[in-house]
């Protein structure tokens, strides 16, 4: 784990202001505008962004005063965040721009306020001019821009639709001059291509009277946008209100939420609160019916279910379990019950991604994989079996669809072709079609491990244990057995068939029924699931902290050493925040303290240097973030589930209640508190201080507290103190 | 064959009622909106055109992937444009470039809303009108390649 040490905080920062239904994505430079590095090339992002349709392009806004043209980005004198609130100053001649942008819970868009104001000694007459790129898509087609829209003018907004999105413009005073492409247009209806709209504003500003002027974005969904403007009418909402509100609701989010105090590690206890934040950023709600948390930003602003599965144990070792349950009722809804050949969803399969309309799209191996063991950690933290039991079919049907996926005679998970047949379903019926020729989709879908990739064997392993401990399964103790036999085969096969004996490492996958030899962290989680002899885990984690798969930035996706290693191949040499966390987890589960409190401080000291974000993904050869979104879920959430249940060591099962609190602290620390943890309907305060563990606890019934060493029964409102080395 | 479109035409009858009534009365429109709009989006259909040296055509968008792309490979009716007659720029008035140029430290940059016009020279434009035109680009970043395939009746040169 050698190389050069992280760059410093870039001075210009990629910035989401957001509510549950919107976000503005913009740089901090006075406009809504965001360049972004994106696939190699500059693209900006910028822009405002509701239900997960992105409304614009960059946004920009200039003032023509008295015959001199100003852009808001060339005078601006300060900038800064305070919560979902943007506040810049700006100096243009004689007048001072006070101007505010806040996301807009309902209906969603963004608001932009103007505040203008003279201290000269008279009136002076001004123009501003808001223009903008229209977009009108969801983030699902990461680069497509419609070509054409309609538009409508009407008395207090101008309206744009493209096929059941739409945005609605509104200003607290009447524009005076509209333009299309920067031709004047005079307003009424229009349909076709549209590359910019601008609107002007006449102003005339007098000493001691300072202007406001509003614009709202508002949209998304075109019938959603219609029910909340019905009749067109609606005042712009006052930045300041609508901060305010959102600020007491993070609040509210927040107080609920473990607070955790590491006094021998304050960079992790800050890495903590910034990951935690930065996993609330995430949050959406983009329409009734649709909760969960988006994959990232500036691109991925949309709800990945693969990602929400990595985010999902954050969210309810944070306590939210009315969140991580409406985003499973989310994800299950979408499940196929039935072929699509048009989407390539097979009986059983859950999407990869879903938008408002709704939208959503299959056509990955690993996805449906993860939910039976997200429904057992739901069971297991909010501990009440008949919040789950509508989930017993939908969870059968996921196991039907792995086994059909799975080889008879090995019993292995397979994979590969997801993409072809998306492509072939799609082919048939467009004039114009599209593929990306990969053949694989796991998580590092743009890379081929076919057949049997090494994690997918994992996640099977994982959804079998898990439906063997659901209430149906429990039930029917011959199809709980029957579960159990399948799962211990397939681990069987993982420590026969997968061992690199050369490498002290496993192999990637198995691919003709040959081993393919590739070092990847993948590996990683077959230590973590407990499925390797102790030995040969311990190996393994070993050998993942060499220095061709550990760079001091964190941990690649494929061994230098390896001929198709290329530093900057997404999924074939970068480093993931994500790859960092599986490392951190496989070391404490050995009981490499030392190593995994490495892994951890790595992620940390990304948070640090990123304002709390931690990209998605650096170069493998020098610790620049390329191709990579800014924020990320999988870079925060395996985190924070990290600290839960390998630092403090903590297992829940509500049921009971029980809490397993095993500490991974290494012997030169003192003390650690963990406030607000929910146990069910319970929470408990956890005080662990020179190897004794205090627990107080609030619940209605007894909570067990066990630990490597001691345990005992804490009493409703009561406390107990045991040991806990 | 006739049989066969009967059945297909039967299958998307019938998937299409399973999308309505497993997700919502709403969820097939919003995929076929949304497919059309990718379809409409990306070629500009009816920018296909002859020229003096082959054809011509237009893209809109970026097909799937933004960004910067090492190398572009092109075919019209599966024969090959030959890499230094394949022509590039982003609008009129700026610079040709031809994609035999191309490669990491200079690549062709596709962003969202952004067109890009494409000059295949050396082809020889088919008797029918009609042409099947083959793109496929590689990135940078991501390896697998990506294409897109249309087929449009070609226009006579523009003015």
């Amino acid at each position: 784990m050698n190389g050069p040490s992280p760059p410093a905080t870039p001075s210009a920062l990629p910035t989401v202001l957001r509510s549950l239904t919107s976000a503005v994505l913009l740089d901090r430079s006075g406009d809504v505008t965001l360049t972004r590095e994106t696939r190699g090339a500059p693209v900006d992002w910028g822009g405002v962004y509701a239900q997960h349709v992105r409304l614009c392009g960059p946004w920009r806004v200039d003032v023509e005063l008295e015959g001199t043209e100003y852009t808001l980005p060339a005078t601006l004198s300060s900038a800064s965040v305070d919560g979902d609130c943007y506040d810049s100053r700006h100096r243009l001649g004689d007048v001072e721009l006070r101007q505010r942008i806040v996301p807009l819970p309902l209906p969603p868009g963004a608001v932009r306020e103007l505040r203008l104001e003279t201290h000269g000694d008279r009136a002076l007459r001004l123009v501003v001019t808001s223009r903008f790129e229209p977009f009108l898509l969801p983030v699902l087609v990461e680069g497509i821009r419609p070509v054409a829209f309609e538009l409508e003018s009407r008395a207090a907004e101008l309206r744009l639709r493209h096929r059941g999105f739409a945005a609605s413009v509104r200003s607290s005073e009447m524009p005076s001059r509209l333009y299309v492409d920067r031709a004047s247009w005079r307003g009424g209806r229009r349909r076709g291509p549209v590359e910019e709209l601008g609107l002007d504003y006449e102003l005339t500003v007098t000493p001691g009277r300072p202007v406001d002027l509003r614009l709202a974005l508002l949209g998304g969904v075109e019938r959603d946008l219609d029910r909340a403007i019905p009749h067109g009418e609606l005042p712009v909402p006052d930045p300041g209100t609508v901060a305010l509100g959102l600020a007491a609701e993070e609040a509210a989010w927040l107080a609920g939420r473990p607070t955790m105090e590491l006094p021998d590690a304050p960079e992790l206890e800050r890495a903590y609160g910034l990951a935690r934040d930065a996993l609330r950023r995430l949050y959406s709600r983009p329409t009734d019916g649709m909760t969960g948390l988006v994959a990232g930003y500036p691109w991925y602003s949309a709800i990945w279910c693969r990602d929400l599965a990595w985010m999902l144990p954050a969210v309810l070792w944070l306590g939210d379990f009315s969140w991580a349950a409406a985003s499973l009722a989310t994800v299950f809804d979408f499940q196929a019950t039935h072929e699509i050949e048009l989407l390539a969803a097979e009986p059983g399969e859950l999407p990869m991604q879903l938008s408002p309309g709704p939208v959503f799209l299959f056509g990955t191996s690993d996805t449906t994989l993860y939910y039976p063991a997200l429904v057992r950690r739901l069971l297991r933290h909010a501990g009440d079996p008949t919040a789950v039991a509508r989930w017993q079919e939908a969870v059968a049907r996921v196991l039907a669809w792995a086994e059909r996926r799975s080889d008879p005679a090995s019993g292995l998970f397979r994979h590969g072709g997801e993409a072809e047949g998306l492509a072939r379903a799609s082919g048939a019926l467009a004039r114009v079609r599209y593929g990306i020729d990969a053949p694989d989709t796991t998580i590092w879908d743009s890379t081929d491990r076919r057949e049997h990739a090494i994690d997918l064997q994992v996640l099977w392993h994982d959804a079998l244990r898990a439906a063997a401990e659901l209430p149906a399964a429990r039930q029917d103790e011959f199809a709980r057995r029957r579960l159990d036999a399948r799962a211990e085969r397939l681990a069987t096969t993982v420590r026969s068939a997968y061992v690199w004996p050369e490498e002290g490492y496993l192999y990637d996958s198995l691919r003709d029924g040959r081993p393919v030899r590739q070092l990847r962290p993948n590996a990683l989680r077959a230590v973590s699931a407990g499925l390797l002899a102790p030995e040969i885990a311990r190996a393994v984690v070993r050998r993942a902290a060499a220095d061709d798969l550990s760079a001091s930035w964190g941990v690649r996706t494929l061994a230098t050493g390896d001929p198709g290693y290329v530093p900057d191949a997404y999924h074939d040499g970068q480093v993931w925040t994500i790859a960092t966390a599986w490392a951190a987890d496989a070391a404490f589960a050995v009981g490499d303290v030392e190593l995994g409190l490495r892994y951890l401080r790595t992620i940390a000291s990304r948070y640090d240097a990123e304002s709390g974000g931690a990209n998605e993904c650096y170069r493998g050869d020098r610790p620049e973030p390329f191709d990579s979104c800014f924020l990320l879920g999988f870079s925060v959430g395996p985190f924070l589930t990290v600290l839960f249940e390998r630092l403090w060591g903590l297992a829940v099962d509500a049921e009971l209640p029980r809490l397993g609190v095993t500490p991974s602290f290494p012997s030169t620390w003192r003390r650690a508190t963990l406030e607000r943890l929910r146990v069910g309907e319970g929470v408990a305060g956890l005080r662990w201080e020179d190897g004794r563990l205090t627990v107080r606890w609030s619940g209605s019934r007894p909570l067990e507290v066990v630990t490597r060493t001691d345990r005992g029964l804490v009493a409703p409102a009561g406390r107990l103190e045991v040991a806990a080395r | 064959m006739r049989e066969h479109r009967i059945s297909s035409l039967l299958s998307l009858v019938r998937q299409g009622i399973a999308l309505e009534v497993g997700f919502g009365t709403r969820s097939l429109e919003a995929l076929v909106d949304l497919a059309e709009t990718v379809e409409q989006s990306v070629y500009a259909v009816g920018s296909l055109v002859r020229t003096e040296t082959g054809l011509a055509c237009l893209l809109a968008n970026p097909p799937l992937r933004v960004g910067a792309f090492r190398a572009l490979r092109a075919s019209v009716n599966a024969q090959v444009v030959a890499p230094e007659r394949l022509r590039f720029r982003p609008g009129p008035g700026t610079a040709w470039r031809t994609a035999a140029t191309l490669g990491p430290e200079r690549p062709l940059l596709l962003e969202p809303g952004r067109a890009t016009e494409l000059d295949l020279g050396g082809v020889e434009p088919p008797p029918s009108g009609r042409a099947r035109v083959r793109l496929e680009l590689e990135s940078v970043a991501i390896p697998p390649l990506v294409w897109v395939e249309f087929d449009d009746e070609v226009g006579p040169p523009r003015g």
